[in-house]
């Protein structure tokens, strides 16, 4: 089985895509036309690359450790929430997903 | 960097520099230290990447909306303006130069600059 | 004659709008409706909105790390799209933060078509003072 989709299994995990540097879906399980998840994964790139640019800047100001790099993302909607680490990206229920746990779990797969 | 020193010789204009769209590299000329050069290399860098994330969501909204791809953006301020078309910056004074003039001039010596690299 | 009506006077104006800090499209004037419409000026609007915010910070940020002024507050945002360019402004709310008002008047904004776009006629529409009301 694809090591990401064992992320499904988690409670409110509706989606999850593993995409290249480039932004190209390589593969996405979950409750979503093959077509949305291209573009899943494109904004999830585009977005990963202004979350990385900002937290540049906000390090070259401040001189504070510990922004960069930016280990991920989280855009929490009213039913919905998205989560982003490295190359991957989740559609989430944000009433009762276990958050911690699937940002835990994003981290391991995305080191494999 | 032809454009870059055409640029210079124009009123007003403080300092050009370009950077990569992708990892740390840059280059400039005029009045900027190092430094300074770099960190403006890293905001510019920034700026166009969202702009450019914007411009591909409105074509996936409303496709052919006439803003992608983004060519560039402005930041104009009290004193200084800065100018990005592609891959370069331009630091003005806007007491000095003409927005219009640098705007048009840049459009259209970088207009063959490919996004391809974002 | 209102500024939105000002704006549209702009050679190659195309639309002229009036948003919140948080993006919400208040009102609008569109010229060519069948090229632009609300829809796209409601993302427009939210768009400039994070670009405003982006560019405050990194003029807030760069003015305290190195010893240039003049950045601060940020008095246009221009995105010069491929055919159009969007310029936004939000100066108009820096005059009643000074006067102590916690109640801002919008954003405003215009967008034109490249070819005609005169960027320093729009920065002095937008720029120019009105009485704190």
């Amino acid at each position: 089985m694809s090591m990401i989709r064992r992320l499904l299994a988690l409670d409110g995990v509706n989606v999850v895509c593993h995409f290249r540097d480039d932004g190209y879906l390589i593969e996405g399980y979950g409750l979503m036309s093959r077509n949305d998840m291209g573009r899943l994964a494109q904004f999830a790139r585009d977005y990963r690359r202004m979350i990385q640019g900002n937290a540049d800047q906000l390090a070259m100001f401040t001189n504070m450790r510990g922004w960069t790099p930016p280990r991920g993302w989280v855009v929490r909607g009213v039913t919905q929430s998205v989560c982003g680490v490295a190359n991957l990206v989740c559609v989430v229920d944000s009433d009762g997903a276990p958050l911690n746990e699937i940002l835990l779990e994003l981290r391991e797969v995305s080191h494999w | 960097m032809g454009t870059a020193n055409d640029l210079l010789a124009k009123p007003g204009v403080i300092a050009v520099g370009e950077y990569a769209y992708r990892g740390d590299r840059f280059s400039y000329r005029g009045a900027l230290t190092e430094e300074y050069a770099r960190m403006a290399s890293i905001m510019c860098r920034a700026t166009t990447m969202g702009a450019n994330m914007e411009g591909a969501m409105f074509e996936a909204l409303r496709s052919g909306s006439g803003l992608h791809p983004p060519r560039g953006w402005v930041v104009h301020g009290p004193a200084h303006t800065v100018c990005v078309i592609a891959n370069m910056f331009c630091l003005l004074d806007n007491t000095k130069a003409s927005i219009n003039d640098i705007v048009g001039f840049m459009r259209k010596e970088l207009a063959n600059v490919t996004p391809d690299m974002i | 004659m209102t500024k939105l009506d000002e704006l549209m006077k702009l050679p190659g104006a195309m639309a002229a709008f009036e948003f919140r800090g948080s993006g919400e499209l208040l009102e609008q004037r569109i010229a060519y409706p069948d090229r632009i419409d609300e829809s796209i000026l409601d993302l427009l609007a939210h768009m400039c909105a994070a670009n405003m915010s982006i560019a405050t910070m990194q003029a807030r940020g760069w003015e305290k790390v190195t010893t240039m002024k003049g950045f601060y507050p940020v008095q246009e945002f221009t995105l010069i799209g491929f055919d159009w360019s969007v310029v936004v402004s939000g100066l108009h709310r820096e005059q009643y933060k000074q006067a102590g008002k916690f109640s801002l008047p919008p954003f405003m904004g215009v967008v034109m078509a490249n070819d005609k776009a005169d960027y320093e006629a729009a920065f002095a529409i937008l720029e120019k003072q009105e009485p704190v009301q």
